[in-house]
């Protein structure tokens, strides 16, 4: 994996990234973990609007507007706006 | 069912709307107009909003489409199903007004005609569009 | 004999939990509180083949974490009241997710069974889970259910009842990689010093729990002879990353079974998807909003006339019946003035309530209020509310008790604070009688577009209202918005119609008692001293209304309106009611009588409907403030601010309006 990271608000619909790394406090990161925001995952974004953001993580859907969508990183293969 | 014939509906029901939408605004802001008075459009700035936005959706698929995008064919089905949608909310507002008068007592005075709006006979070609291409779409839904 | 059974419920939000609950236990229900917060406790009894079961339904959690009130709640019911068996609701379209909580649950070392439910959804989608490989693969049984149909329900129970009364139970775990396991096993080691944690948790567990850096169970430790030896691991490690290797770890796990027991199409992007591109597009998703609301209101005022009509109806022909029939007439008085009328003023309203909560029960089903929330966090943020403010306000306009309790779902206690504050100003349904007569009475053909007026008046103050706490009183950032967005579906009508009942009915519960009390106070107050004209100046009420009546003079209101707006305390509809008696007319001819009144213009009219608009909450919206504020401070500002904001705009309003009536 590349050492390129990215916050997950950049990216724009259609596009796939895994998770790196979450920059949040400690109540939101486990919250994250458990809706499957995990290292590793693969997350892709369906809508994206200014910052704010619809993705898919496994089978779930999730809303995150642009001040959690920022915290959470993701690696920048490929496909960032 | 081809893509040339859904970008087509949705262009011609989104001028559709749009246009009666606009009428309203100006009907509002006008006053009535003689010559107008058989299309049943009520100077109603909010009714006539809700148009607009119908009407919007339709002419935004249609166009997508027509470039190729691949979201087009959903806007189209949602202009579809918000132009059946509102065709019914104004079926049932229409009934029970009916049904109020008809309690009230003023039944001789009231008139179906007077309830008929935009929202509710444009919705009848939203209709034709669900039949066609509705099973799609709610496979679709149900899918998800 | 009947043996006793206590099950637990768990699983994600969104899985179907309560229609499942509901499917089992009917009516045998109990909703209460746990101790301390204001999370709602339901539990449920049901009899099965002999034993006495009782059913709790935890709330549902992502994980069991410290994180918030929810799980902490969940996870201690778990551990410390020790449920014969807990039943884990999983969505069988979400498997990989929900089976987070499974591992985790695993680690409690307490009998599970998963209940893999919305089973219809995921067989139409085509996937096909293997429910015996995956029974195998996490020692756990698997039924298979479905919520809304009432599906395999006998074999949950019979599932249940089976894994309660087997023993010993075997505990799954996860495996953590070398590293995290070696400090599993110095942390486990440790914690032996402590025989009453011992006894009470799973080592192991906690050990995990400790790794993590669970607030709660560090203070758990810290009050133990393991404290020192704890403290001294924990200092030489970084919990965040751990917490994210174990995630990691358990999700790996997942992962491995996952493959081998559900066969599903890739699904890349859903029908489900392209449809959001377009509700959340970034020019449209408001205005179709919008056009949705406008059909929600549209709809409800229309639909509801006749049955209004109706009610109308027989509500007079009651009330003159009783007045004509009972003896002795003081009594005949009060059932037919007092009570009848006074009640069925409320009554007239329930048809436009009721259907307001279900179009929005509807929509809430359907998944598009979410996908609406998730548009108007955006204009939201910018006010100072949370995305999830959203709901709750909509429920305001129907009623602002309801819509209060629907603040929970708001994690950040400040912008919690934040919305209950605010959702009195979003002119619920019970201010609507008052603005029907006043505005029917003195703007005749305008009525309807100052009714609107009132609306976004209402509305607009809720904004400033917010803007202002947020840069004083409650000053800080407002939280991140996630949300969970389920796929959309078509709801059934019994759901919808159970959703709007159990919002509705709460409006019932407050007219059926705080109304009828009202409607007797103020048919008291106006009777007495006894001999006195009903509702005349002599009477206690007009007393009370000369009393008051120089607070409001500068309103442009007299002592009959000052009476009337005491009594809209307890209920903003009583107001038309005692309005009705004070004037010493019906309902029908009360408009006339306050046209004739010539203390009364449209302009004073005008600033009364503000008035009444933005004034405080009524006594049941107190209550249910206090109930979830939990503070006398912040009822008590509601109060205050409520009055000073409805007295500043009406008096405002009143002078300014005779400008711009004048041409109308």
């Amino acid at each position: 994996m590349t050492g390129d990271l990215c916050p997950l608000a950049l990216l724009s619909a259609g596009t796939e990234a895994t998770v790196a790394d979450i920059r949040a406090g400690k109540g939101m990161q486990t919250r994250l973990f458990g809706m499957g925001f995990c290292p590793d995952a693969r997350v892709k974004v369906q809508c994206a609007n200014r910052g704010s953001l619809i993705v898919s993580v496994g089978d779930a859907r999730y809303a995150l507007s642009r001040g959690i969508a920022m915290k959470i990183l993701v690696g920048c293969a490929k496909g960032v706006a | 069912m081809s893509d040339g014939i859904k970008v087509l509906f949705g262009a011609v029901l989104g001028v559709l709307y749009v246009a009666f939408g606009l009428l309203q605004f100006i009907l509002a802001a006008f006053g009535p107009v003689e010559s107008l008075e058989a299309l049943l459009i009520p100077g109603d700035i909010f009714s006539g909003f809700v148009l607009l936005v119908i009407g919007t959706v339709l002419l935004t698929g249609a166009r997508k489409l027509s470039g190729g995008a691949a979201d087009g064919m959903p806007f189209i089905y949602v202009g579809i199903l918000l132009s059946v949608g509102f065709g019914l909310v104004e079926l049932l507002a229409l009934c029970a007004l009916g049904a109020d008068a008809y309690l009230v007592g003023e039944w001789a005075d009231w008139s179906v005609m007077d309830t008929i709006t935009p929202l509710l006979y444009l919705a009848v070609l939203g209709v034709l569009g669900f039949l066609a291409w509705g099973r799609e779409f709610l496979r679709g839904i149900r899918a998800a | 004999m009947t043996r006793e059974i206590r099950i637990a419920l768990t699983g994600n939000p969104n899985v179907g939990k309560t229609t499942l609950f509901n499917a089992l236990t009917g009516s045998r229900q109990h909703v209460g509180n746990w101790p301390g917060v204001t999370v709602e406790k339901k539990t449920g009894r049901i009899n099965r083949n002999g034993y006495e079961i009782e059913v709790v339904d935890l709330p549902g959690t992502y994980s069991l974490t410290a994180y918030s009130a929810d799980e902490i709640i969940a996870r201690n019911f778990l551990l410390d009241e020790k449920p014969d068996v807990v039943v884990q609701v999983v969505d069988a379209t979400n498997l990989e997710r929900n089976l987070y909580l499974t591992t985790q649950l695993s680690e409690l070392r307490v009998p599970v069974v998963i209940a893999l439910n919305m089973a219809d959804m995921a067989e139409a989608q085509g996937d096909a889970i293997d429910r015996a490989r995956l029974s195998e693969f996490l020692e756990i049984p698997v039924v298979r259910t479905v919520g809304t149909r009432g599906e395999g329900l006998d074999t949950l129970l019979e599932a249940a009842i089976k894994e309660a009364k087997t023993s010993p139970h075997h505990e799954h775990t996860v495996g953590y990689g070398d590293d995290a396991e070696a400090k599993i096993v110095t942390l486990v080691d440790a914690l032996s010093a402590d025989r009453n944690l011992a006894k009470r948790y799973p080592l192991r567990w906690l050990a995990v729990k400790l790794l993590e850096g669970d607030e709660n169970v560090v203070s758990k430790v810290r009050e133990g002879p393991a404290s020192v030896r704890v403290q001294s691991i924990l200092s030489s490690i970084d919990a965040d990353e751990y917490e994210a290797v174990m995630a990691d770890k358990r999700y790996e796990a997942i992962a491995a079974i996952l493959p081998q027991v559900h066969r599903t199409d890739p699904k890349g992007t859903t029908f489900s998807d392209m449809v959001d591109r377009v509700v959340t597009n970034r020019y449209l998703g408001i205005p179709i909003f919008l056009a949705l609301m406008w059909g929600a209101f549209e709809l409800t005022f229309t639909v509801a006339t006749p049955f209004m009509t109706a009610i109308d109806t027989l509500v007079v022909w009651l009330a003159e019946l009783a007045v004509a029939s009972i003896e002795p007439a003081w009594l005949g008085s009060l059932i037919g003035d007092g009570i009848i009328s006074g009640v069925g003023a409320v009554l007239i309203f329930l048809p436009n309530i009721f259907i307001l909560f279900l179009i929005l029960a509807f929509l809430e089903d359907s998944g598009y209020l979410a996908r609406a929330a998730f548009i108007m966090d955006r204009p939201l943020y910018a006010i100072g509310l949370p995305g999830k403010a959203f709901i709750p306000m909509l429920i305001g306009f129907g009623c602002n008790v309801p819509a209060i309790m629907a603040t929970r779902s708001i994690e950040s206690e400040k912008d919690r604070l934040l919305t209950i504050l605010v959702n009195p100003f979003m002119s619920c349904s019970a201010r609507l009688p008052v603005y029907v007569l006043f505005a029917g009475a003195f703007f005749g053909a305008q009525a309807g577009g100052v009714m609107f007026f009132l609306y976004v008046l209402g509305i607009v103050v809720a904004i400033v209202s917010a803007k202002l706490f947020r840069s004083t009183v409650l000053p800080g950032d407002v939280s991140p918005f996630v949300m969970e967005m389920p796929p959309y579906r078509l709801p059934t009508a019994m759901t919808s119609l159970m959703h709007m009942w159990s919002r509705g009915s709460m409006y019932l519960r407050k007219a059926g008692t705080i109304i009828l009390l009202g409607a007797m106070v103020v048919w008291a107050l106006a009777s007495f001293p006894y001999g006195v004209e009903y509702g005349s100046a002599e009477s206690f009420a007009g007393m009370l209304g000369h009393l008051i009546e120089p607070l409001v003079a500068p309103l442009g209101f007299d002592w009959k309106v000052a009476v009337a707006l005491i009594f809209g305390f307890l209920a903003k509809e009583v107001v038309v009611g005692s309005l009705g008696v004070l004037y010493g007319t019906g309902e029908e001819t009360l408009s006339e009588a306050l046209l004739a009144d010539p203390g009364l213009s449209a302009a004073t009219a005008l600033a009364l409907m503000v008035f009444v608009l933005l004034y405080m909450p009524c006594v049941a919206a107190l209550g249910v403030i206090k109930k979830e504020t939990g503070s006398w401070k912040w009822t008590g500002f509601a109060v205050a601010y409520g009055i000073v904001v409805a007295w500043v705009l009406a008096f405002v309003v009143g002078h300014l309006a005779p400008f711009f009536i004048g041409g109308a």
